[in-house]
């Protein structure tokens, strides 16, 4: 094993910088762009930025999770995957502060995105957001100062958990002492329910006070489970890059992909049974204050004809949750290589769907039109902006990946239950 | 077969330590085995690929019961609400695949276990009361310290010397002839 590690690690590490280039690049172009959408009081290239930034965030918050609930539960299978999560930790508070912080705390960008932090926006209904009864209901919870509080407070206190969890997992490795084990057992007691009330609070802020009247208390189960389906995907997609030739090969085996297999199923019916609940509730209640939410997720305000978005909820339905799922009731959907990777991969591209779906649509404000606003459309040139912010962060987290793999040990040698991890049997 | 076979469950044999079980169950399945069985206390991992045992075909019903139940779920809440007493409810459509949901996937979920459960019973050929094993006092200790091998007299390659011989160079302790 330390010759494989010798010989192959550095060959992928040694990128790490290309990567980085690579993303600073992207985002640069995205916040050229988002900026120059600032001067034309277009929000879509802000949204760029955060959608970009989401996919990351949401991704990594369920890569905490899984560290945390493997460790929790003491998962046999899981120590040689768990390493390679812990090197893609580090992304998550590096993500929130390049993307999600400055677009808080510039007020510009603040007040494009989040309409309801202007209090001269004038609604659809013609009355400024100021005046509005709705946000003066929920100032308590929705004013400036609170909101930009919890926004520090997510990028700290993710970034505070991260470290924990890697420094005394690489201490492992020298120290050889098991009480390491034992304290993160304990971190991770207290961090799975502290970040899932964080990462509920986090898809509050960031989705769902997009659109400041609508609320659901389900939107943060809904971004729990879409963010544990996007880490399995990006952990089928890793571990498989990982063991041709680089430090997981020869140690990978089809029972661990058999582990990611079942949970990629469980969750991906998770989803489903959240995003339709969700939806499902809100038809059933048929109240305003909450339907207009898919209403303009569906047909246009004045014909009623469907829009682009209704074939986007259906590319969910059917791309994002029935191919996924029917495909992995079989077992060797599980265990073949190349078509687990597959799934992973449709999911990856179905995660990039579901954000679209949550964030982009709003009504925007068109005193000529009949309604008084039109929604935002789906196909726009700003979908491949979008593209290129999630290019741009991932470029950045997976460089961070590679140079945290340069300089730990790749594999938790003396993790008391290495073996059991190697030696794991279905 | 003679007459003398008729009688005969199969032979059975022990095994004191569950590396030697295994390895003799790896020549059984070469040797081309259909009916025949290993017995140990405890699950050994890698024992399935050993005796050469093909997944459970129990998932195929499962699936088939789910399908089932979700098409029968479609034509129950079609022909209640749409077909045989047409209900507006809540300004909802008489049918549509998104009011009746809660009852298509219980009844996927419901004839999925049943699916599973019967299946389990078909494939495991249950119930049944009594078996030839249960005969033979070796067996009692296949559940504490002991592991068995036992070839069954209805598979082709089956004559009592022969297979007797056959787990004696396998290593087994005790070779026992079980009778029907």
């Amino acid at each position: 094993m330390s010759a494989s590690e010798s010989s192959t690690s550095p060959a992928i590490t040694a990128h790490w910088k290309k990567f980085l280039a690579v993303g600073v690049v992207a985002l640069l172009a995205t916040w050229y762009f988002a900026c120059e959408g600032l001067q034309h009081h277009n929000h879509r290239g802000a949204l760029s930025l955060l959608i970009g930034a989401l996919f990351w965030i949401s991704l990594l918050i369920g890569t905490l999770m899984l560290t945390m609930i493997t460790r929790l539960f003491d998962a046999g299978w899981a120590p040689i995957i768990r390493r390679a999560w812990e090197f893609l930790l580090p992304g998550l508070p590096v993500v929130l502060l390049l993307g999600v912080v400055p677009l808080a705390f510039s007020t510009s960008f603040r007040h494009l995105l989040w309409e309801w932090t202007d209090a001269s926006h004038i609604l659809p209904s013609g009355h400024a957001v100021g005046h509005d009864p709705i946000l003066q209901a929920k100032s308590w919870f929705l004013n400036e100062k609170f909101f930009l509080a919890r926004i520090t407070f997510y990028t700290v206190f993710f970034g505070l958990l991260t470290f924990g969890l890697r420094k005394w997992s690489f201490a492992q490795d020298s120290d050889r002492n098991a009480s390491y084990t034992h304290r993160l057992h304990a971190l991770s007691a207290a961090g799975v329910p502290l970040s899932a009330l964080t990462l509920t609070m986090l898809a509050f802020d960031c989705l769902m006070a997009l659109s400041y009247h609508w609320f659901s208390t389900m939107y943060g189960v809904w971004f729990f489970a879409l963010s544990i389906r996007l880490a399995l995907a990006g952990t089928v997609i890793m571990t498989y890059r990982l063991s041709e030739g680089s430090w997981l090969s020869g140690l990978f085996n089809q029972a661990h992909r058999h582990v990611l297999g079942c949970l990629m199923l469980a969750f991906t019916v998770f989803w489903a049974y959240i995003s339709f609940s969700q939806y499902f509730l809100i038809y059933t209640a048929n109240i305003p204050e909450e339907t207009f939410w898919y209403n303009i997720r569906e047909f246009d305000p004045v014909t009623g004809a469907k829009s682009a978005w209704w074939g986007v909820s259906m590319v969910l339905i059917f791309g994002f949750f029935f191919l996924p799922f029917l495909s992995l009731l079989f077992y060797r959907s599980k265990i073949v290589k190349e078509r687990i990777l597959t799934i992973a991969c449709l999911i990856i591209v179905g995660g990039i769907f579901d954000l679209w779906f949550n964030a982009v649509p709003r009504q925007v404000v068109d005193p000529s039109a009949p309604e008084g606003f039109t929604v935002s459309p789906f196909l726009t040139p700003y979908l491949a902006l979008d593209l290129v912010a999630i290019v741009g962060f991932g470029a950045l987290v997976i460089a961070l990946f590679l140079r945290g793999a340069s300089q730990q040990k790749t594999i938790p040698v003396h993790d008391p239950r290495i073996l059991e991890s190697i030696h794991y049997h279905e | 077969m003679n007459e003398r076979n008729e009688r005969i469950y199969g032979v059975a044999c022990t095994f004191r330590r569950p590396s030697d079980v295994y390895h003799a169950a790896e020549k059984v399945r070469d040797a081309g085995w259909k009916y025949w069985d290993v017995h140990t206390p405890f699950p050994i991992h890698g024992l399935d690929q050993a005796m050469g045992l093909p997944r459970s075909p129990v998932p195929r019903l499962t699936l088939l019961g789910g399908v089932t139940g979700f098409i029968t779920g479609c034509l129950l809440t079609w022909y209640m609400n749409s077909y045989d007493y047409p209900l507006i409810v809540g300004g909802k459509p008489y049918w549509s695949p998104i009011f009746p949901f809660p009852v298509l996937y219980e009844c996927t979920i419901l004839f999925a276990a049943f699916g599973t459960f019967f299946g389990q019973f078909i494939f495991n050929r249950l119930p049944r009361h009594h078996h030839p094993l249960f005969d033979l006092p070796q067996f009692a200790r296949v559940s504490d310290d002991t592991f068995m091998v036992v070839l069954e007299a209805r598979d082709p390659h089956f004559h009592v010397d022969d297979s007797r011989n056959f787990l004696q160079s396998l290593g087994g302790q005790e070779i026992t002839v079980i009778r029907d």
